[in-house]
């Protein structure tokens, strides 16, 4: 191994070209936008140094506070429902006496693999504050509780966030799946024999074996929150008004509606240190008291 | 060995930053480029042009078809190549225009020549001589169409200007008792209690879409204040005229009446248009254009009315205004045109064949040019009204707004309108707020 190691032209020679294209399609785009946000740019002419101008801009906009505010609330809807529920449903089928495990397992990721579109399209329908099923289930079951969903300005973000947190759960499951499956199940049995409930044992002792897949499944239920923007685009289009806005959004309307391309980099730039922190923050978390 | 590994991780980054900082210094100077190969002269004579046009329905198909097979008997030599456009708000346009590729003719709209003409990707058609002759054919009214706010021409029209009006049920307004024509605000709330009450939806409208929010309160503000949404587009103005503020009590007065349905915002075009078409809804909100669709499904069960207004004197003087206005739009050439002589020729004839199809397939009077050709098809009734009764009285159009910031605020706030809890007071504070930052 060290020999190829030690081998320096042909480590350099194999690298290049993922090198250049790592940089072609990752580093040279955000190195872009970084630049990009200082200027005064419609997309076209000959951009203006504006300094920092875009981004005292930004701290002033009344967009920005919806727009963070929406994204944590889509980061909490996904992180509770898509990891909570894709947890228990993981040992729930990790479980060799439970029936019908393949198809429990193939049955939560069939929403991964359906289009966007669709599903958006299937829960307008069932959002329908006169005919859709949500209303009517809440109708049928006696409670008092019937909501135009996607009008609403406070709920309609949750109810979006909602959609996408079904849809991808499956995707979170198999995830979480994998996680408890790669858990030696000595340490189960060990903990059982011990005297653990079976519940009680995947409390203190599965759970905790999992704590790096955990990490992957928040990064990637948080960075999709803050960044949400597909679903809004298609159910209400970031309607009533602005109220459901995310920095996705922002950027869509600064870019391609109003051809403010400097300003759009700037939400483009705060939108990745922010997926950024918010990584940082999680693997901190997650790594705090492992190597205690 | 250290050394070694920090001589390879300089090496690595230099290379990356080399590949970076040389496209980061790549111009995008659209008119230096060479480009547009399709317009090369072939043999013969022949010369290609590449024309990026809306082409994908009987309504954008037609005038469309009609004017290249016109232009194959007046200049046989050009040969066309239809790049259709989608409907992606000009995003491949801006694409086309970002990468050197601009089509030698291009159809557009007002916001996209304003970004155009500032990056030099649209010709200035001032001095040609097709502009003259285009500016001699125009209808009366409709420069505002062809000559832009800073005064030059950069693309020659087919529409005239577009306006939007109420269209109204007969057959349902009989059978619960509405008379028309509906003068006042007063009147429309009280025909909204009577249509909820029947179980119809008063008045649909697909608000999923803002522009049509914005064109409801346009058709309220213009009969205080005829210029519309142009009066906002004034240096210094930071607080919302009277006009303004009095519509947006009215409108929302006229959604606490129950005029819209309650999923009014999250309603798109086919949703809406089928409520009324389907006899659900007693009215529909749309422009002009939708004359020929309304009369086609609901044939003489349809009619359009004046916007009402405050009182019937209001109602009255102002029924006249136009709630359009007219921006340019049309038929642009790329200054980077091999054949750009022309291409400004084929541009003005392709619009001018255009306006004549609209006009003597469809009978549709709303265009630019005039044409001297008779209209050859069966005009639906409501159009003859517009033609007979609106535009020779017509008092004065709507003023253009071309601030997108003031236009998008007016768009997103006209919206929100709709939704219970949003007030007449949020509006205005939100509005007075764009203005601020804009007009100071």
């Amino acid at each position: 191994m060290n020999k190829y190691l030690g081998n320096k032209p042909a480590l350099a020679l194999f690298l290049l070209p993922a090198l250049l294209l790592y940089s072609v399609i990752l580093i040279y785009p955000v190195l872009q936008t970084v630049f990009r946000s200082f200027y005064d740019w419609d997309g076209l002419s000959t951009a203006a140094f504006a300094g920092l101008a875009n981004y005292r801009e930004l701290f002033n906009d009344p967009l920005l506070g919806t727009s963070l505010k929406n994204g944590a609330l889509f980061a909490l809807v996904l992180a509770v429902f898509q990891i909570g529920l894709g947890t228990i449903l993981a040992l729930v089928c990790a479980n060799p006496r439970v029936r019908g495990r393949k198809l429990l397992k193939t049955a939560y990721f069939i929403p991964v693999v359906l289009s966007v579109t669709v599903v958006c399209q299937l829960w307008i329908a069932m959002y329908d504050p006169t005919n859709g099923l949500v209303n009517k289930l809440f109708d049928v079951l006696g409670i008092p509780y019937q909501q135009n969903w996607l009008v609403s300005p406070t709920q309609s973000i949750i109810a979006i966030a909602f959609v996408n947190a079904w849809q991808f759960m499956g995707y979170q499951f198999s995830l979480l799946y994998a996680g408890v499956k790669a858990v030696p199940e000595d340490y189960f049995e060990a903990a059982t024999i011990d005297g653990c409930g079976k519940w009680r044992a995947h409390w203190h002792v599965t759970l905790p074996l999992m704590r790096e897949t955990f990490k992957f499944c928040f990064t990637i239920a948080i960075t999709s929150g803050i960044g949400a923007f597909v679903q809004m685009l298609i159910m209400t289009n970031g309607g009533p008004g602005t109220t459901n806005y995310t920095l996705t959004f922002m950027i869509y309307r600064y870019a391609f509606m109003e051809s403010n391309y400097g300003y759009a980099c700037a939400v483009s730039v705060l939108l990745v240190m922010i997926s950024l922190v918010a990584t940082v923050v999680i693997n901190k978390v997650f790594d705090r008291g492992q190597h205690a | 060995m250290n050394n070694q590994r920090k001589g390879l991780s300089a090496l690595m980054i230099t290379l990356s930053m080399t590949l970076v900082l040389s496209a980061c210094g790549g111009g995008n100077n659209a008119a230096s480029n060479d480009r547009t190969a399709a317009n090369t002269p072939a043999e013969g004579g022949t010369v290609k042009l590449k024309v990026y046009a809306q082409h994908f329905d009987d309504d954008t198909k037609g005038p469309f078809d009609y004017a290249v097979a016109e232009l194959k008997k007046e200049m046989p030599e050009v040969e066309i190549e239809l790049d259709p456009a989608v409907q992606d708000g000009n995003q491949k346009l801006k694409t086309y225009a970002a990468t050197g590729n601009m089509p030698d003719i291009y159809f557009t709209d007002w916001a996209t020549l304003q970004t155009f003409a500032k990056s030099q990707n649209v010709e200035v058609l001032d001095n040609y001589e097709a502009t003259t002759e285009y500016k001699n054919s125009l209808n009366p009214g409709v420069e505002s169409r062809l000559i832009a706010p800073d005064g030059h021409v950069y693309a020659y029209p087919d529409t005239g200007i577009e306006f939007q009006v109420i269209y109204y049920n007969k057959t349902i307004f009989d059978e619960v008792g509405i008379a028309t024509p509906i003068k006042t605000y007063d009147e429309l709330a009280a025909a909204a209690g009577k249509l909820k009450a029947a179980g119809y939806v008063p008045m649909s409208i697909f608000a999923k879409e803002k522009w049509i929010t914005s064109a409801f309160y346009n058709g309220l503000v213009t009969r205080e204040d005829a210029a519309g949404f142009g009066a906002l587009d004034e240096q210094g103005l930071t607080e919302l005229p009277q006009a303004f503020v009095s519509a947006a009590e009215e409108m929302e007065k006229l959604q606490q009446a129950g005029l819209f349905d309650a999923n009014a915002t999250n309603t798109n075009y086919d949703q809406a248009s089928s409520q009324f078409y389907q006899g659900r809804a007693g009215m529909f909100v749309n422009g002009q254009w939708e004359i020929y669709s309304s009369a086609e499904k609901l044939g003489d069960q349809v009619d359009w009315m004046y916007w009402p207004a405050k009182d019937e004197a209001t109602y009255e003087a102002s029924k006249y205004n136009i709630a359009g206005a007219g921006s340019p739009q049309g038929y642009a050439v790329s200054p980077a045109s091999k054949n750009k002589e022309t291409a400004v020729k084929v541009a003005a004839f392709l619009a001018a064949k255009s306006a004549e199809y609209k006009y003597t397939q469809l009978g549709s009077p709303i265009v630019s040019p005039k044409t001297d050709k008779p209209i050859a098809s069966d005009v639906p009734v409501m159009m003859q009204r517009i033609a007979d009764e609106l535009l020779p009285n017509a008092k004065e159009y709507a003023k253009l707004l071309s601030n997108t910031q003031i236009q998008n605020a007016v768009n997103d706030n006209t919206q929100n309108m709709l939704v219970d809890g949003f007030t007449a007071e949020d509006f205005i504070a939100n509005l007075n707020r764009t203005l601020s930052k804009e007009n100071q």
